[in-house]
């Protein structure tokens, strides 16, 4: 590959808000009006930043109710997991492995992918890139869809409000679990993936 | 140089000169997605918008979940998702519910409008740069399709408990998902800004 062919090494910064192609020395995109930098400020001090906050976040969302249902006068809290278990005894497979996944696996696998891929940034060879950039690119798209369990427990609170025979009212985990959601977004976010193509340019350059 | 891009995901310079209509150009060092091309882009990007406000609209008139259980019946509207969390004392869970499922979604069918109609008569608009400037760093915050699965779930959640039944406005919001899926993907980030430069130079 030919080294000069990156915006970096033709001493370009491309913008992140319009993609107009600019002199590296440009402070702002005189298109856009956006702030010009060649990669994202400070991306991997940001993203482990944001990480070990989405880690803190993740424990009271998880002990925590997530949704308390009130039927014939007793209260049942219910966790994510225990949520996932009640549909499970429901015989809701399908839908507890959608609970499961969205709850669960994305935001562990986002946890694990974005630290490795900081990683990766100084400790991996280039070769495997490409990879490391379909990782990125799939840790990026897959955020959002943790938002579900917080979607579900907003629906059932709105729709099942029945006097005193049943009642569903929202946890504090709730709050909890829709930061980790924000937090890991925003960690994805601030992470630059050129940060892994950059030591190629140098060993070629 | 005006068709050279520079890839988000590797800094490699890619040009997108030839690109054919309905394309789509991802990188070829890195896989990275482009951008995609059709020259009725913005024509097309205003039809699918118009579509999804009627559709958004239409979804905060009825009923979007009807259910009964014993004898007694509750009824949700869509809006409610986010009332009924600030009435149990989560004002921030509720701004954020509504944020992401109508707000920023009106929002961003407001500034695709922006963006298409002064694109289309070939104006200058003052606002056309403010406004794809807050569309593109507000487009991913938009969660229309995850709600709707949330919405699938909570439908087999109750299913044991009571009987539950789909309104006009659940129908509404699917069809809004389409149209606003479509209309966001149709409006490219890189062809948008070069038809906004193209106009403001003109
Ligand atoms: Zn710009
Ligand atoms: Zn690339």
């Amino acid at each position: 590959m030919n080294p000069a062919a990156t915006a970096a090494a033709r001493g370009l910064a491309s913008c992140h808000l319009c993609c107009k192609l600019v002199a590296a020395d440009v402070a702002h995109c005189p298109r856009c009006g956006a702030h010009m930098h060649q990669r994202k400020v400070d991306s991997l001090q940001r993203t482990l930043a944001l990480l070990v906050t989405a880690s803190v976040l993740y424990i009271p969302a998880n002990i925590y109710p997530i949704m308390i249902t009130d039927q014939f006068g007793t209260s049942i809290e219910s966790t994510i997991i225990g949520g996932v278990v009640l549909l499970i005894n429901l015989g809701s497979w399908p839908i507890a492995l959608v609970i499961f996944v969205a709850s669960v696996m994305v935001p562990l696998s986002k946890f694990f992918a974005l630290y490795y891929l900081a990683w990766s940034v100084h400790r991996q060879p280039a070769s495997g890139n490409r990879q490391r950039t379909l990782l990125y690119t799939l840790t990026e798209l897959i955020g959002k869809w943790s938002m579900v369990d917080v979607f579900v427990v907003a629906i059932l609170v709105a729709l099942v409000h029945l006097g005193g025979l049943l009642v569903i009212r929202p946890g504090i985990a709730a709050v909890s679990f829709a930061g980790v959601v924000i937090v890991t977004m925003l960690a994805a976010h601030s992470f630059d993936p050129r940060l892994l193509w950059d030591k190629e340019e140098q060993n070629n350059g | 140089m005006a068709t050279l891009i520079g890839c988000q995901g590797c800094d490699m310079l890619v040009d997108l000169t030839a690109m054919p209509e309905g394309g789509r150009a991802n990188c070829p060092r890195c896989g990275h997605f482009l951008a995609r091309y059709r020259s009725d882009a913005v024509a097309r990007a205003l039809a699918y918008c118009i579509s999804a406000a009627i559709a958004l609209v239409i979804a905060n008139c009825f009923a979007f979940l009807t259910m009964g259980a014993a004898g007694l019946q509750t009824t949700m509207t869509l809006p409610e998702t986010a009332i009924m969390l600030y009435r149990y004392g989560m004002p921030d869970l509720a701004i954020l519910v509504g944020g992401f499922i109508l707000v920023l979604p009106a929002l961003a069918l407001t500034l695709i409008m922006a963006i298409c109609v002064p694109l289309t008569l070939g104006y200058a608009a003052p606002w056309l740069v403010d406004s794809a400037r807050v569309l593109y760093t507000l487009n991913e915050w938009s969660m229309v399709e995850v709600f709707l699965i949330g919405v699938i779930v909570s439908l087999v959640k109750l299913s044991q408990m009571a009987e539950v039944q789909l309104g006009y406005s659940f129908w509404a919001y699917v069809a809004f998902s389409v149209f606003f899926t479509l209309a966001v993907s149709t409006l490219d980030r890189f062809h948008c800004w070069q038809r906004i430069e193209a106009v403001q130079l003109s």
